[in-house]
């Protein structure tokens, strides 16, 4: 696994540094952010990229709740950081049937600049927060993927930012 | 394991203090909002609109951490009390929430102030 900066899926292939599961439960979030934003810093992620680390794992973790909370399902969630060129988070559900979809902006789909938004009435808070937490990493991480479902029935989203002496701020 | 506050032991991070300004009900908002603490502050909203306090400002300057849960709740609660004659106003000054804000669109949905209007 050392050396490859991607297999042949795509996905990032450096020595994981820490990998830890949590029960999908909203308690564990925190911890798992926190972790995050713990282990980027010893990893030499710039202190300015700190709080974006943590809010990213933490919206991946949240969206991993969501889904397998939405489907019934107690597998826990998996948590991958790596150190390699760059600092790189994955996050994988066990949750088939994406859902959520990963383009345009909350405003769009709850009435944009109307002052009321009755269209919006069934959509419960939990689905537009699986939603928001997707339009939130894509603003935020300049390096996202999300894959799957793939044959292990979940989604991965894979994020990394620059380490010092890295050759390149982005390569995606 | 429903994202409530009886998911496990961690203690909420979240403080909630109500105020009054104005004709606005103010909830001021410290520590964290996730999907653990995220249910207290739905929870306080729908308990002002129960009251009939239909103009709540959800004042977010002093908050720590707000995730998208967290902008989800914003969304419910200007949906129910618009729905009901009232309005919600977000209080917010502090800028890395205002980047959630703004990168998510919704500066342009919810009113978005700096101060509680009549401050």
């Amino acid at each position: 696994m050392n050396g490859s900066k991607h297999d042949r899926t795509g996905g990032r292939a450096e020595a994981v540094t820490v990998r830890f599961a949590f029960t999908p439960a909203a308690a564990y979030v925190r911890a798992a952010r926190l972790v995050a934003a713990d282990v980027a810093a010893h990893a030499g992620v710039a202190t300015g990229l700190l709080d974006e680390v943590r809010q990213a794992v933490g919206e991946a973790c949240t969206r991993a709740v969501l889904r397998h909370r939405d489907r019934g399902i107690d597998d826990l969630v998996r948590v991958e950081f790596s150190i390699g060129d760059r600092f790189v988070a994955k996050i994988t559900d066990n949750a088939q049937d994406l859902r959520a979809r990963p383009s345009s902006r909350i405003g769009a789909s709850i009435g944009g600049g109307e002052p009321r938004a009755s269209d919006s009435d069934t959509i419960e808070e939990d689905t537009l927060s699986e939603e928001i937490t997707l339009i939130v990493l894509g603003g935020l991480v300049e390096d996202l993927v999300v894959t799957g479902p793939d044959a292990n029935g979940g989604t991965t989203v894979s994020m990394s930012w620059p380490l010092p002496g890295s050759g390149s701020a982005t390569d995606h | 394991m429903r994202g409530t506050s009886g998911d496990g032991a961690a203690e909420p991070e979240l403080g909630l203090s109500l105020s009054q300004v104005g004709e606005y009900a103010v909830i001021s908002v410290t520590g964290e909002i996730d999907m653990y603490t995220a249910p207290q502050l739905r929870e306080a909203v729908r308990q002002l609109s129960s009251e009939g306090r239909m103009r709540v400002a959800i004042d977010l300057t002093p908050t720590e951490f707000c995730d998208s849960t967290g902008l989800g709740v914003l969304i419910g609660a200007r949906r129910r009390l618009s729905d009901s004659g009232g309005s919600l106003v977000v209080v917010c000054a502090n800028p890395r929430i205002r980047k959630l804000l703004d990168l998510t669109g919704l500066d342009k949905v919810l009113d978005v102030r700096e101060a509680v209007p009549g401050e």
